[in-house]
């Protein structure tokens, strides 16, 4: 079984690395561990994807892996006759910056024993409680069982009979843990051990590799530190909800976008991958959909306010390129196999006005975003808003990664995407202290991974003090050139 | 030391009290022969699947009443309740319990000990230990 599991795990993730490997602009640095990381989470991603598709036509059969081991037969031979065409995509990364300084070492033993301390950690926790926390039985894996024994009828998992069960939710989550026991051949709870092991550890991944790629190795290194030490990444990562995979495709997302404008004007494929991983999101929870709202209206104001609209334009297009099956793959499901959202079928428009109107639930919602940002990451020493805060005053900001396109278009989704989240807490929550207190934490924690690589672009690198020149991350080459 | 040395520092803080909460909690790892809450609550419905249809909907009637002589029990019982619910749900899936007397076939999830009466209309079909029973409609 620990073996069929390995393999679900290793072909996912080749097939997400084989397939970047394939999309990767020839004009980009090509990074072994942002591409791993990413494709890790992209992988899982495309395989719940498959087995959805799967199902739907076929139920949840044991013919899955070997389909899947067909499709990566097919990528892995697309990609040999890349290589063999000589499309080998530029150079690796040469950390030619990271010039290894006492602080580098210090940074990067740091990193290592908190990775080995945090992994001990999350496996010793879900060894006690393997089943997770209440949503993860009440809903995720509740759905998975629905899937995994329910047969030809594997769509009673969508009954509105259980209500609280939320199953209009999206299957991303319920489709990989099936995926797993598909592979195992009968239920296990490493099955969804390994998923929430896949995407905590992939989003620290991603998150110092990206930052390793787009500025410096240490400042990668330090971004993945404070995210491991974060208590609450960690420990809601062995609860088995959904929320540290919707985190990853933020940051799966904005990475992307990052990488698309680093590239320049040359290529849109970071922009498709952006769209792609955006739809995972929503394919993974409903607040995707508002994450992908806020993000395009992030790019769209940020592009029009730029000088630089054509090239926006054309990035936007990108990302709706690669966001267009998700988003009908998304609507499909809602419009055919889910029953009405709880909350917006309660919706009652006079109670909803007289909600609004209330200035009491504007201050109960505004107090606990301030408390909980507050106090978000606290660990006995401090929170880590106010570790951060203190680190910002030290080292100070990098102007010219501040005015990047993109770190405005994120900005503006980030802040949008919380004020949204405001707007349903005032307008929609029927017990609102309560709800406040059970979710608010769960919100701030998606965001927390893009907001921490977005802190980690724009404040400056031990690097930049100690030499006082700006430095921009290998991935800034080959612009101009059209692919 | 440098301003920046400073921040760096406080960070390596932050992140040395974490790691000793990691250390700490991963010292805790518990023995592999110790059963966890679920999967030993959901042992109890290891019999009752055998005897319920592989798929369907069955009602449900459970321990404790959602009610108290205050709010608060009110709420802590209804929460158990709740819980015990979901839980007797997670471990019957795919059969779908539904909280009422409407269905065939009634799965009973009492406290242990207690021999609560067949609801009216129904017949105890059987005991399987542990508070889990299962009653059929009665032919009327």
């Amino acid at each position: 079984m620990t073996i069929a599991l390995a393999v679900s795990f290793a072909v996912s993730t080749c097939i997400g690395l084989l397939l970047l490997w394939l999309a990767w602009p020839r004009t980009a640095v090509w990074s072994w561990p942002l591409a791993t990381a990413l494709g890790a989470g992209l992988g899982s991603g495309l395989s719940a994807v498959l087995l959805f598709l799967w199902m739907l036509a076929l139920g949840p059969t044991r013919g899955f892996p070997l389909a899947e081991a067909g499709l990566l037969i097919l990528v892995a031979l697309a990609a040999v006759r890349r290589r063999l065409a000589g499309h080998t995509g530029a150079a690796p990364v040469t950390p030619s910056h990271a010039r290894a300084s006492r602080e580098l070492l210090v940074v990067v033993i740091g990193f290592l024993v908190t990775l080995g301390a945090a992994g001990a950690a999350f496996v010793s926790h879900l060894r006690r409680h393997p089943h997770g926390e209440w949503d993860a039985w009440m809903n995720w894996d509740l759905r998975a069982r629905m899937f995994f024994r329910g047969g030809e009828a594997w769509q009673t998992a969508f009954s509105p009979a259980l209500p609280w069960s939320h199953p209009d939710y999206p299957v991303l989550l319920s489709s990989l843990v099936t995926r797993t026991w598909v592979y195992a051949g009968g239920e296990t709870l490493a099955g969804p051990a390994l998923v929430a092991g896949t995407f905590t550890f992939a989003t620290v991944a991603l998150m110092a590799a990206g930052l390793a790629a787009l500025r410096s190795t240490s400042q990668g290194l330090l971004a993945g530190l404070v995210l491991l030490s974060t208590p609450f990444f960690i420990l809601h990562g062995t609860s088995l909800y959904a929320d540290v995979p919707l985190g990853f495709f933020f940051l799966a997302t904005i990475v992307c976008l990052a990488l698309q404008e680093r590239s320049g004007s040359a290529t849109n494929r970071f922009a498709v991958l952006a769209g792609i991983a955006a739809g995972l999101a929503m394919w993974t929870k409903n607040e995707g959909l508002l994450f992908t709202l806020a993000l395009v209206a992030g790019l769209l104001i940020a592009g029009l306010s730029g000088s630089r609209w054509a090239i926006s334009r054309r990035q936007l297009l990108a990302f709706a390129t690669g966001l267009a099956p998700m988003l009908v793959l998304a609507a499909g499901f809602k419009m055919a196999l889910a029953p009405p959202n709880d909350l917006l079928s309660t919706l009652d428009l006079e109670r909803t006005f007289t909600r609004l109107t209330d200035p009491h639930r504007y201050y109960l919602v505004l107090g606990a975003y301030g408390g909980h940002i507050a106090s978000f990451g606290s660990n006995g020493l401090g929170s880590v808003t106010a570790v951060l805060t203190a680190y910002l005053l030290g080292l100070g900001v990098n102007r010219s990664e501040l005015g990047r396109s993109w770190v405005r278009a994120v900005t503006i989704a980030l802040v949008l995407l919380l004020a949204g989240h405001f707007m349903v807490f005032v307008s929609m929550a029927d017990e609102l202290p309560r709800l406040l207190k059970s979710s608010l934490d769960r919100l701030l924690l998606q965001i927390w991974p893009s907001a921490l690589f977005l802190y980690f672009v724009v404040v400056r690198a031990h690097e930049e003090v100690r030499s006082g020149q700006p430095i921009t991350g290998p991935a800034e080459v080959g612009q101009g050139v059209r692919v | 030391m440098t301003r920046s040395g400073v921040a760096l520092l406080l960070i390596l803080l932050y992140a040395g009290v974490s790691t000793a909460r990691w250390v700490r909690r991963a010292a805790a790892w518990p023995a592999s022969s110790r059963q966890d809450e679920i999967t030993a609550y959901e042992s109890r419905f290891k019999l009752l699947r055998t005897a319920l249809p592989a798929r369907g909907t069955v009602g449900y009637l459970g321990h404790p009443e959602p009610t108290g002589p205050t709010p608060n029990d009110s709420n802590s019982a209804a929460l158990l309740h709740f819980r015990r619910y979901l839980l007797a749900q997670y471990s019957l899936a795919p059969v779908l319990l539904i909280e009422s007397t409407d269905h065939e076939l009634i799965v009973g999830n009492f406290y242990p000990e207690s021999l609560p009466p067949a609801p009216q209309g129904f017949r105890l079909v059987r005991d399987f230990g542990d508070g889990v029973l299962l009653f059929r409609r009665a032919p009327s």
